[in-house]
């Protein structure tokens, strides 16, 4: 039961970027998400994952993303090798390496998706690390999700590790009486049968039990709930929420008429 | 006033021939801290949940008489409306944490945030609990990394800061060693005298005897004895209802020293030294 990690990759710091209100992080990745597809692709890629990169910067956040992005990199990677032989437009040779031949049209076409995967995926690296996944969920029940989602949100969280400790805790107990729990595929599963069974009878009879015990914390009483955490309502959130939709909404009005 | 009032409880789990709890009847008046004991399984834990409506509102089965909280006849009232009236804390504290909260501190407020508390309300009573359960140095703790017996004190003082004019605590002091649990029964003493009414069930005689007002001694769901602690200790037939009086009523039995006026024998050790002093004080000295 102890030393359970949580699934949250939040990084506790108290920068500019941290004291955001969680939502206003969440219309920034959004609208930084998106641009990129209504404006001039790697213009505007470039200059959100510039901003972005300055903020992961401020918040002190930025070597944690590298263990965040370093699967999606290398697929990224595949991608500009693989466009850059074989797309389907290539014609301009631009430069050999070794056997391979690698031609602009697939690698700008590569590039143009690494640069928009790339800028959505710090701009949600940028939001998961510097927001308490509890404070972006009190956020969303403020604002009108309901308490019942939110708590769904939030306890899978930290009951997911829970059981996953559970698990380890009855393979300790059945490896301490001889079952099998490690080797070939066959054997393992095999092992794994019989632990499922009590995981599931413990999960359901705690479950029942935290129905009970939220259920006499009020959990589903007709009042208006309230918030422990104050909300940080300053007009600067607001302006800044202002302008970000602005940008967006100017941005489709320049590709309707432009 | 009368908290509490039970009228010819009667409850079968679903699936089940035997009645869990038998016909009981009796009433608790504010203010009053009420120990309930008997043996494993008398329905010691039933009887709580009854206490709370969780049964028959969260359990089903067969459900007849009445009871009545704060004025709330259970049957006939939402669990929901309940919890604002009465506050259970269960055996297995684990079950307990939300399982949504970062922090102890924030778990606690989980309850007062349902009950739409404003912010300095909230920040006040939990405050107020972390003290009386002496747990305030834990609370920027994460739930599930404290021990068993911290575990069951953030669970008692998230019940508490609610402040419910009845508490239940069924088995509160399973985790804690003894040093815990008399500051947990010291906690819903001083908790009583502000008014609350708390029932507890408990293994730990000797803390029953010590803090109760009342003992309600169960025996196969049925209510055997509902008196004060001297009067229920000094029953001579306690251990054939497999509860044993606490050590000093039984060392005082043994030796036959009784409180002279109304011949019940002490309960707790202070009461049992004073005893014998007083009937055999000079050969003591
Ligand atoms: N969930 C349940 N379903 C069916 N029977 C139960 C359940 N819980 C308790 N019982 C039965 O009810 C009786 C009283 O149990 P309980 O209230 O837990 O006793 P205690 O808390 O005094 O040990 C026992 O006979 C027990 O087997
Ligand atoms: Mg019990």
């Amino acid at each position: 039961m102890k030393t359970v990690k949580s699934m949250s990759l939040y990084v506790p710091g108290n920068s500019i970027i941290h004291r955001l209100e969680p939502i206003t992080k969440l219309i920034y990745v959004m609208v930084a998400g998106v641009l990129p597809f209504i404006l001039p692709a790697n213009p505007t890629a470039v200059l959100c994952l510039a901003v972005t990169l300055a903020m992961l910067t401020i918040s002190k956040t930025l070597t944690k993303v590298i263990p965040l992005t370093g699967f999606t990199l290398l697929v990224l990677l595949s991608i500009l090798f693989i466009q850059g032989l074989f797309h389907e437009h290539n014609q301009t040779f631009l430069f050999r390496f070794g056997p391979f031949v690698f031609f602009k049209e697939g690698l700008s076409y590569a590039a143009r998706i690494s640069l928009r995967v790339i800028n959505l995926l710090l701009g949600i690296s940028l939001l998961s690390l510097t927001t308490k996944p509890s404070d972006l969920i009190d956020s969303l029940v403020r604002r009108g999700l309901s308490p019942k989602i939110g708590y769904v949100l939030s306890s899978v969280l930290q009951i997911i590790p829970q059981m996953a400790a559970s698990v380890n805790a009855i393979t300790d107990a059945q490896r301490a009486r001889g079952l099998e729990t490690e080797g070939p595929l066959i054997v393992r599963a095999k092992a794994f049968l019989p632990l499922i069974g009590p995981v599931i009878m413990s999960s359901l009879i705690q479950a029942r039990e935290r129905a009970m015990a939220l259920e006499v914390r009020g959990f589903n009483a007709n009042r208006r709930k309230t918030f422990l955490r104050a909300a940080n309502q300053s007009s600067r959130q607001t302006t800044i929420r202002i302008l970000l939709i602005l940008i967006l909404f100017a941005a489709i009005v320049w590709r309707i008429f432009a | 006033m009368k908290k509490i009032i039970v009228e010819k409880l009667k409850y079968r789990y679903p699936m089940t021939g035997k009645l869990a709890l038998d016909n009981l009847s009796f009433t608790v008046e504010q203010g009053e801290l009420i120990g309930i004991i008997g043996a494993n399984g008398a329905g010691k834990s039933t009887l709580c949940l009854a206490l709370t409506g969780l049964v028959p509102h969260f359990y089903r089965g067969a459900y007849g008489g009445k009871v009545v909280i704060d004025g709330l006849e259970v049957i006939k009232s939402e669990i929901s409306e309940l919890a604002l009236h009465v506050g259970i804390v269960f055996q297995n504290p684990f079950t307990q944490v939300t399982g949504s909260k970062l922090t102890v501190y924030e778990e606690i407020a989980f309850g007062l945030e349902n009950m739409g508390l404003d912010r300095s309300e909230m920040t006040a009573r939990i405050d107020e609990a972390l003290h009386l359960l002496d747990i305030s140095q834990l609370k920027d703790r994460d739930p599930f990394q404290l021990s068993g017996g911290q575990m069951q004190r953030m669970a008692i003082a998230s019940v508490i800061a609610m402040k419910p004019g009845i508490l239940v605590l069924d088995e509160p002091t399973s985790q804690l060693d003894p040093q815990g649990s008399d500051e947990v029964f010291k906690a819903v003493r001083r908790l009583a005298k502000e008014g609350m009414t708390v029932i507890i069930a408990e293994h730990k005689i000797e803390k029953i005897a010590a803090y109760a007002d009342r003992v309600l001694v169960l025996y196969n769901g049925r209510l055997i004895d509902f008196d004060t602690p001297h009067k229920i200790f000094s029953r001579t037939d306690l251990l054939s209802y497999g509860v044993p009086a606490p050590v000093y009523t039984q060392i005082c039995q043994a030796l036959g020293i009784q409180h002279p006026r109304s011949g019940t024998y002490p309960v707790t050790l202070e009461e049992a030294y004073l005893a014998m002093v007083n009937q055999h004080g000079d050969s003591l000295c």
